[in-house]
């Protein structure tokens, strides 16, 4: 349901890398919303188009009450700017907060401002209130029209995108889990004679228990908000001289290093961060590790593995310029069913190895093989790219939520469910337990496009014999 | 020629409810009917109510309406059914004396000034200048009028089907209007087919009771309306049996010989209501299903036997019921049988009731495509009160569907699609919560005194009962109860504040005059208080306990019926002491999250303790808590009480909801080139022609984006027409 009272937010600057990203807010509670996000600089009392310096910083989640509140985190310095209605974008109290370039930052502190209260603007939404607020003139309602629809378009476009594949048929069984679900409670209110029996039986609970961990795997697996979050670890790997120290150093010199080490990783790892689509993006080098022998040998190729293991994508550096050894394969039987990229290097020498020998290797998976030659520097670019795409692409990191809108959905379709195998718990009736599904499936339906009550008569008929 | 203001056709449960509202409402009413003698004939079961039909009872009763009032003068067994369940679906039943019925409803309407009855059939409706200006009789006589209200139930075009014998008629032995149908079409209505059935009837003497489990009513009934003095006849038992395995190859041998299963049948029929067929051939793993037997008067020989419509060959109906233990000796006074019937798709409506393409036109029950008595009855008083309002100029009477289950029934006519008889069930209401059956007159009284169909002494009963509710919620919000001495009996200060009852003070008033729950500091302080006192405390109880005049406690809901605070009336049901005392008990182990008050000795507002799930205003009298509220009362205050947050919650989603359902669309916004919305969207709103956003926002296949782009054309549409 559309809702055209409430408070939105939304990135408003194009996806990328620039100097600033601006975040704007609209709605009553603009400033109540922005006030909770911010620190050093109360707007609650901010006259009209005046300017404000703070710090934007994660909402405190709501933890037990047992526990103390954690500190806050500060996320990115910001400038506020605030507009009183009327005289806004949209005619609405408006705050809008310039942060740094990058997605990561803005990211960061949208959902700071959902986690305030706001909601995600849908598409082309701001234009729908400035219009509505008549700040829009009314010659321009076709284009306004037009413009909602080409945003919506385009969005549904990349949703789909997004959702193709594992992503799209797990929320697909999610959504007839809940539905049967609620079809269960439904048919024992509504029929209680007929149907009879506790009004959550134990199966139903079970299932939303089911259905909330599914949803808390796929948010826990929302490879970009995830990755956004916490940053994506990529390490290197290949034969002794393949060129991985040169390629490291190359990429980071493509990309200025943000972070100079990475307090995780013990001495004989060099890592180093830089930012890809917005993404922090740590390199793990594990060169060196196979030179010397004995002990610390053995020792360097424990720390190898756990290197592998911990990182979301693996950078398999291949020595193009000589043939691929017994090393390569065991390297590349290593490396089945994780997400790798490969950097055919040297290519600036005679080749060797083509493409399509690694991707044999490889058993014919999904790897992007992009040739380089990291003593030229050729192929870097084009490497971040692949790297890229990998990260922005949920496929590429397993089927996760990539998209934040989605993502911010799931999470309220699981708090949700929480809610009503707890109101089930405590002893509450189906009725309670309906209302929480029916808001789940709500709010699961803003990602698969699907509506609630459509039919649910139709499931509890064809499950229940109801009716005199 | 003959004028009148209203014409209502029909004396079904509809015609009645809507000939009794424009008669009330001061309009020259002619009621007209085939049959001379029929009035809110119960073709079918026995009863008045069930799930959330009870609550549409309760709310035409609460407008001012005349089903529940007749329903507890025929009723002959009253049951709250779900009382097992949360209450906002607790739901009111009652079984009824057919013919007791149908008498006391004519003589509810013979009673009405205004009001004239006449015998017919309607041939034709003729319309001037595209508007409904008068009805033409078989007869000849035409009845000029500013307004007519068809409610011709099943009966257009009519068709029964008892195995493969059919018969035209809307009931049994009763003729089908056929030129009414004809007169529909022709005005440009598409019309629809339906099925509905109905079950055997048996003699009451060949049936062995003695081989049956009773199902007795609620015992003291509780009446269904709120105008009422409750049941005034001799209340009986209902009876229960079951299908098994023989009766089921009875039926799977004949199938060949149901018109629902030879294809004689080609309306849809209901599937909350199938037929015993259905249910064999459907659920074939079932080894049986329940049957009800259920008297339809007092002294009569009919049994209703709920559970086996059919429409299969009386002869195997017959040797069906004698499979059954218990009716193995059955005599069938009448077979059951499948009717098909004409209906008007009901998108052609307003939310008035009133064909869109027709002024003056209005349809209500059967005809608008749903089933069931109450059903009916929720768009009589519509249909008749939206009649008034256009020949009075005011405007359009429509209940919200955070209002009334009368609302939400005219909107789901009105803007979805339906395949089958529509039947109301509480997940069709969004705001569930909010729509219960011991709320209805607190959610309508004061719209049915504004309409005219209420008196100013009812609406000042209605008032008086929420002022007490309100001022008993005050009193617990202060009473400090220990949870120790379950059995003690209270301390209870009357106003004058003289003690009435002394010894035991294991009930304290809070000792702030603030709702307790709200300050969680200080709470050691307030147990010592509580366990230590006696002298003193009875000023703080009577300061408590005279709340009503409203100095800023809060009030909540309730502030807007004022404060009278008429407690009087309230005369107290009184509590059973010993299952009071044993929930009492039960009440005390339920632990209240995060509350370390909960020990050996600890105590907690009485309030706090009503709001967990499992306790109850009675079991309260058990802990020395000495309820003031009537029972049914004490239930409302329960549910008000416990159910505050979820409330809260429906509350603020029927605002969103409202806000859309505020921005009217215009008529000619659909001619306009809607560019934009999806192809989709703009078939589906062109077609259905919602009147608000919200309802538009209802219509499956219509997303939110399109919602916005609408708007924008509502938006544009409306400058451009100023």
């Amino acid at each position: 349901m559309l809702d055209v009272d409430d408070t939105i937010a939304a990135i408003a600057t194009a996806p990328g890398a620039s100097g600033l990203a601006v975040l704007r807010l609209s709605g009553p509670r603009a400033l109540a919303v922005a006030d909770a996000v911010l620190e050093g600089a109360p707007l609650a009392d901010a006259p009209g188009h005046t300017l404000h310096h703070g710090w934007a910083a994660a909402v405190a989640e709501a933890t037990d009450r047992s526990t103390a509140p954690l500190p806050r985190q500060r996320l990115d310095e910001v400038v506020a700017a605030v507009f009183r209605a009327p005289r806004s974008y949209t005619g609405e109290d408006v705050v809008e907060l310039s942060c740094h370039g990058g997605r990561l930052s803005a990211q960061r502190v949208l959902a700071a401002l959902l986690a305030a209260g706001a909601r995600q603007a849908r598409p082309g939404e701001f234009t729908l209130r400035a219009f509505l607020h008549g700040r829009v003139d009314l010659v321009q309602a076709e284009a306004v029209a037009d413009l909602i629809h080409a945003e919506t378009a385009a969005a549904h476009a990349l949703a789909l995108s997004q959702l193709g594949g594992e992503l799209s048929r797990r929320l697909a069984a999610l959504s007839e889990a809940l539905r049967d679900s609620l079809a269960e409670v439904e048919a024992r209110v509504d029929f209680a004679e007929d149907v009879g029996g506790v009004e959550v039986p134990g199966h139903v609970l079970e299932s939303m228990a089911a259905a909330e961990s599914a949803l808390g795997e796929l948010l826990a697996g929302a490879a970009y908000a995830r990755a956004v979050r916490e940053g994506v670890r990529v390490v290197l790997v290949g034969r002794p001289n393949a060129g991985k120290s040169s390629l490291f150093n190359a990429l980071l010199g493509e990309r200025r290093a943000i972070v100079t080490s990475d307090p995780g990783t013990t001495r004989d790892l060099v890592s180093e961060a830089i930012e890809v689509a917005g993404v922090r993006v740590t390199l793990v080098d594990t060169a060196g590790l196979r030179e010397g022998g004995g002990a610390a040998e053995r020792e360097g190729v424990l720390r190898a593995r756990e290197a592998l293991e911990r990182s979301a994508v693996v950078l398999w550096v291949v020595d193009a310029a000589a043939p691929l050894a017994e090393e390569d394969r065991q390297i590349a039987s290593s490396l089945r069913g994780r997400h790798v990229l490969v950097a055919l290097n040297k290519r600036d020498l005679p080749s060797r190895v083509e493409a399509a020998d690694v991707a044999a290797l490889l058993g014919g998976g999904r790897a992007a093989i992009v040739p380089t030659s990291a003593r030229l520097g050729a192929g870097v670019a084009e490497l971040l790219a692949a790297l890229a795409h990998l990260l922005a692409d949920g496929s590429g990191l397993g089927a996760g939520v990539a998209n934040q809108r989605h993502a911010e959905a799931l999470e309220r379709a699981r708090a949700a469910l929480g809610r009503a195998r707890a109101a089930a718990a405590e002893g509450w009736g189906g009725e309670i337990a309906a209302l929480e599904l029916r808001d789940g499936l709500r709010a699961l339906g803003e990602v698969t496009g699907e509506t609630v009550e459509e039919e649910l008569l139709e499931r509890i008929f064809s499950r229940f014999c109801v009716g005199k | 020629m003959t004028t009148f203001d209203v014409v209502v056709v029909g004396a079904g449960h509809a015609g009645c409810e809507a000939a009794a509202a424009c008669a009330r409402l001061r309009l020259r009413t002619a009621f007209v009917t085939a049959d001379a003698a029929g009035t809110a004939r119960m073709s079918c079961n026995p009863a008045i109510g069930g799930v959330a039909k009870g609550h549409m009872v309760r709310e035409v009763d609460a407008l001012g309406g005349v089903m529940g009032f007749v329903t507890d003068r025929a009723g002959i067994q009253f049951r709250m059914l779900n009382r097992g369940r949360g209450p906002a679906v607790w739901s009111p039943r009652v079984q009824c004396d057919k013919a007791r019925y149908s008498l006391e409803m004519a003589g509810r309407l013979a009673g009405l000034p205004g009001l004239e009855r006449l015998t017919g059939e309607v041939t034709e409706l003729r319309l001037e200048r595209g508007r409904l200006a008068a009805l033409r009789l078989a007869d000849g006589r035409e009845l000029s009028c500013g307004a007519a209200i068809l409610a011709p139930g099943t009966f257009l075009d009519g068709l029964i089907h008892i195995g493969s014998r059919r018969l035209e008629g809307g009931r049994i032995g009763e003729h089908a209007a056929r030129a009414l149908g004809r007169c529909l079409e022709a005005i440009g209505l598409e019309l629809g087919r339906l099925k509905t059935g109905t079950p055997p009837r048996l003699h009451r003497d060949s049936i062995d009771w003695s081989r049956l489990e009773a199902q007795p009513g609620d015992d003291p009934p509780e009446p269904i309306s709120h105008w009422s003095e409750g049941p005034i006849l001799e209340q009986v038992s209902c009876w229960l049996t079951r299908t098994n395995e023989r009766t089921h190859d009875v039926i799977r041998r004949n199938l060949a010989h149901s018109p629902l299963y030879s294809g004689q049948i080609r309306g849809r029929g209901p599937r909350h209501c199938p037929s015993i067929e259905d249910k064999v051939v459907r659920f074939p793993e079932r080894a049986s299903h329940a049957i009800f037997l259920e008297p339809e008067g007092i002294g009569v020989p009919e049994i209703y036997v709920n559970g086996l419509s059919s429409s299969l060959p009386e002869e195997v109906q017959l040797e069906l019921v004698r499979s059954v233990r218990g009716l193995e000796q059955a005599e069938m006074l009448r077979p059951g049988y499948a009717v098909e019937y004409d209906f008007v798709l009901p998108h052609q409506l307003r939310h008035t009731l009133e064909a869109k393409r027709v002024p003056g036109l209005f349809l209500a029950g059967q005809v608008c495509g749903t089933s069931g008595y109450e059903e009916a009855a929720a768009q009589g008083i519509v249909a008749g009160i939206n009649a008034a309002h256009r020949l009075l100029g005011r405007d359009p009477f429509v209940l919200g569907r955070d209002q009334a289950y009368v609302g939400v029934l005219v909107d789901d006519l009105v803007t979805r699609e339906h395949v089958e008889p529509y039947r109301m069930f509480t997940s069709a209401a969004e705001h569930r919560l909010l729509l219960r059956a011991d709320n209805a007159d607190e959610r309508l009284a004061e719209i049915g005194r504004r309409v005219g169909l209420l008196t100013d002494e009812q609406v000042e009963r209605v008032r008086a009962k929420y002022a007490a509710i309100a001022a008993e919620e005050r009193r617990l919000g202060r009473l400090w109860v220990s949870l120790a001495r379950a059995a003690a009996t209270e301390t209870h200060v009357n106003g004058a504040g003289s003690p009435v009852t002394a010894q035991i003070a294991s009930v304290e008033p809070a000792p702030r005059g603030d709702r307790c729950g709200e300050a969680d500091d200080g709470d050691g302080e307030r147990r010592g208080q509580a366990n230590d006192a006696d002298g003193g405390s009875g000023d703080r109880c009577s300061e408590a306990d005279d709340g009503d005049g409203g100095r800023g406690h809060r009030c909540g809901e309730d502030d807007g019926h004022g404060g009278s605070g008429d407690r009087a009336r309230a005369e107290p049901t009184h509590w059973a002491s010993a299952p009071a005392a044993q929930e009492a008990r039960a009440l005390a182990t339920i632990p209240l999250p995060g509350d370390a008050r909960f020990g050996a000795g600890g105590s907690s507002c009485a309030l706090d303790l009503l709001a967990r799930p499992g306790s109850s205003y009675g079991a309260l009298a058990a802990l020395g808590v000495r309820p003031l509220l009537p029972r049914a009362w004490g239930e409302a205050l329960e549910v008000r009480v416990r159910y505050r947050g979820y409330i809260e919650r429906q509350r603020r989603a029927a605002l969103q909801a409202q806000a859309l359902e505020g921005q009217s669309l215009p008529v000619a916004l659909w001619a306009e080139g809607l560019n934009g919305l999806s192809c989709e969207a703009r078939e589906k709103l062109r077609r259905r022609q919602p009147e608000t956003v919200g309802q538009a926002a209802r219509i499956a296949g219509v997303s939110p984006s399109d919602i916005a782009i609408l708007l924008v054309h509502a938006r544009r549409f409306a400058a451009g027409a100023s």
